[in-house]
């Protein structure tokens, strides 16, 4: 396949792509903060009620939550293509290994792990799994020897998708206006190009219509200035959805600029595949340093020392709790010394909350209705 | 790009068809003229013996990526009969599994015959292209299975699997609970978009037009009948169509004239689709006797 040279800021490079570099507009991102997830599946359920509970999208999840290093989604659907690619290095920021386009075999577009039938049959498989046993006497030391944490993914809205390239008629199609990627469906004709192509497995067959589906980013959400459905029902509170700007433009002002390019703690999922994605992560930082450069890249130790000091550092704390804490899209925020603001896309205060939460503290013994209260915090 | 593509076109159509003095010419077989009603033959009837079989042999998808590394299906025999109103072809191929039922990672048997909707000038034997539009009869088993057995579902392909409740679809009935099945179809994408490939149909032809890869469009008629039958590790499929139709987009036959015809073969089995085919290496021509 005759490929274009694309820039990839997340490889520090250009790489290899289908189609010629093209950006949008402005590009949808979401930040996961994985320190918080605890798995109650609330922004997969989310996302059902919203847009998946048709025929043929009952074992649909646009939205899934795993537990690695074991779960998947497809069942092995990271490691299949990890194999694949092999062993891979950086040099510093850079990418010196091969992109999942530059591997491609001969006569395709893109190097391909396929999930089959029963991969997509069990959303939620390994759950609690943990790394290794537990052994008679084991303590707790950091980074964890017995680990696992959990891992929310969307599609990911790729800068350069994997699914759209793959398809032959078009049928998927990145918006100008947000970089939202869609699959039309009218013209989709169930070839599942995109199904074997995308890497993250985040685009669906539905065996009812026959044809491919994926996450819509929510975009009649996006189109009224608010937050998708898997960010705002969050019980965790670990998310935060908003536009991201190429590392040249990046505002500190804005929520998802900051935490992506100014203070790089929030990082690409796979990077090295090559697509760009548009899901920022920050790491577990109890979770084993080489499993989590191979998922996030070469920045990982340093944002698990950022997110380590964060008690001390105001702007990042008091963006993390603007984090879960309204509908509407941030365009800015800003923290100063007891609160954090933010800001919709025109500038008008939309939220503010307090760094610390003033705390109560209450007799233990209820003399008036003759009870003890329990510690719940 | 298309130039490449042009070139090495050219290429395989000298290996497969020589060109004498500079004219084209290409392998030709015949649709005989028999005096039965073709528009009801059927896969087995005793004309097809009276017919000799036309050897077509199919290589791999060559022009466009991704390209598949090898096929399935190397060869079909075609055979056609016409009685001056309805013409029919019989393709028979090795296929060793029936691959009919959708899953999600299952893939439909199917073949397509391919037309040039005008002869002159005549499009790239590929898809067609700009402004020379092709017409296609696709076949799939998936909607001769659909015919069978009805529409088949996802309940069809996974019986065993676990839904509380589908929306609008109450299990009882009162105020508030009456939908229309349109209603019920919007949490259905495919259904709501009006995808061809989501609803039922008559036939089990499906027929498109294209010009040029990736531009096929299902054309919503249903001129095209047909049958099918897997048995001992072989597919044979009819299809049946009227000479000619008033449809300016669709093949018109005519007795004593030839007609460029292509052919491509999905093996299901080994997750043939789209782009991933066998296809006839150039165009073929069908003799309709006079
Ligand atoms: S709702 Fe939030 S905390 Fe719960 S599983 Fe989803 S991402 Fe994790
Ligand atoms: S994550 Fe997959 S489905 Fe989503 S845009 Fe990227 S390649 Fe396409
Ligand atoms: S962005 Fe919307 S469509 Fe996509 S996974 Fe989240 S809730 Fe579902």
């Amino acid at each position: 396949m005759q490929m274009r040279k694309v820039y990839n800021w997340q490889l520090g490079r250009n790489a290899a792509y289908v189609y010629p570099q093209h950006r949008p507009k402005k590009q949808w991102a979401m930040v996961f903060d994985l320190n918080k997830c605890i798995s109650c599946q609330t922004c997969s359920l989310a996302c059902k009620t919203t847009w998946t509970s048709g025929k043929g999208q009952e074992y649909m999840f646009w939205n899934n939550v795993e537990t690695k290093p074991y779960g998947g989604y497809p069942m092995g659907w990271d490691r299949g293509i990890l194999a694949k690619l092999g062993f891979q290095d950086w040099m510093g920021d850079k990418y010196a290994g091969k992109t999942l386009f530059e591997a491609a075999e001969k006569d395709e577009k893109i190097l391909q792990h396929l999930a089959e039938d029963a991969d997509w049959a069990h959303p939620n498989i390994g759950e609690d799994e943990v790394a290794a046993t537990v052994n008679r006497g084991d303590w707790i030391t950091m980074p964890h020897r017995i680990w696992m944490y959990y891992l929310p993914r969307t599609c990911a809205h790729c800068t350069y998708p994997a699914c759209l390239s793959a398809c032959p008629r078009k049928a998927i199609y990145k918006r100008e206006e947000d970089g939202i990627v869609l699959i039309d469906q009218s013209r989709c004709r169930g070839y599942r190009e995109c199904v074997r192509a995308c890497p993250y497995k985040k685009s669906l067959f539905n065996v009812e219509t026959r044809i491919s589906e994926k996450c819509i980013g929510c975009y009649p959400k996006i189109e009224q200035g608010d937050m998708p459905q898997c960010v705002t029902n969050c019980i965790g509170k670990i998310r935060l959805h908003g536009y991201l700007s190429t590392p040249d433009k990046a505002r500190k002002d804005n929520p998802i600029d900051y935490l992506v390019h100014e203070r790089k703690l929030a990082l690409p999922l796979y990077p090295q595949f090559g697509t760009e994605p548009n899901s920022y992560y920050i790491p577990p930082i109890h979770a084993p340093l080489p499993y989590l450069e191979q998922m996030f890249g070469p920045g990982a130790a340093q944002a698990v020392d950022t997110y380590k000091a964060i008690k001390d550092d105001q702007t990042l704390k008091g963006l993390l709790v603007l984090f879960g804490s309204l509908e509407k899209l941030l365009g800015s925020f800003k923290v100063d010394t007891n609160h954090a603001y933010g800001y919709d896309e025109k500038g008008n205060e939309a939220v503010k909350v307090p760094l610390t939460e003033p705390m109560y503290i209450r007799a233990y013994y209820d003399k008036k209705i003759k009870v003890y209260r329990h510690n719940t915090p | 790009m298309s130039g490449k593509m042009l070139f090495i076109l050219f290429g395989i159509a000298l290996v497969a068809a020589p060109v004498s003095a500079g004219e084209k010419k290409f392998v030709e077989f015949s649709s005989m003229r028999r005096n039965i009603d073709v528009s009801k033959v059927g896969l087995n009837d005793n004309v097809w013996k009276t017919a000799a079989p036309y050897k077509q042999p199919l290589q791999r998808q060559f022009l466009v990526d991704p390209k598949p590394a090898d096929v399935g299906v190397k060869e079909v025999l075609v055979q056609s009969v016409h009685d001056g109103k309805y013409i029919a072809f019989r393709l028979v191929w090795k296929d060793a599994a029936r691959n009919d039922n959708p899953k999600i990672m299952n893939f439909s048997d199917s073949a397509a015959l391919q037309f040039p909707v005008k002869k002159e000038p005549l499009p790239e034997y590929f898809m067609g292209e700009p402004e020379k539009p092709v017409h296609i009869l696709h076949w799939r088993a998936w909607r001769s299975a659909d015919r069978k057995h009805g529409f088949q579902t996802v309940k069809t392909a996974y019986p065993n699997m676990v839904v509380d409740l589908y929306q609008f679809d109450y299990p009882v009935q009162g105020k508030g609970t009456e939908k229309t099945q349109a209603e019920k179809d919007i949490f259905i994408p495919g259904k709501a978009a009006g995808n061809p490939l989501s609803v039922p149909h008559k036939e089990i032809i499906e027929e498109l037009s294209a010009e040029g890869s990736g531009t096929l469009k299902s054309m919503n008629i249903e001129n095209t009948s047909g049958e099918a039958e897997w048995k001992n590790g072989e597919w044979i499929v009819v299809f049946r169509r009227p000479l000619a139709v008033d449809d300016p987009g669709s093949v018109r036959f005519k007795p004593g004239e030839k007609m460029p015809v292509a052919f491509a073969v999905w093996e299901g089995g080994r997750k043939e689709s789209a782009g991933r085919k066998s296809v006839s290496p150039a165009w073929a021509e069908v003799k309709v006797e006079p």
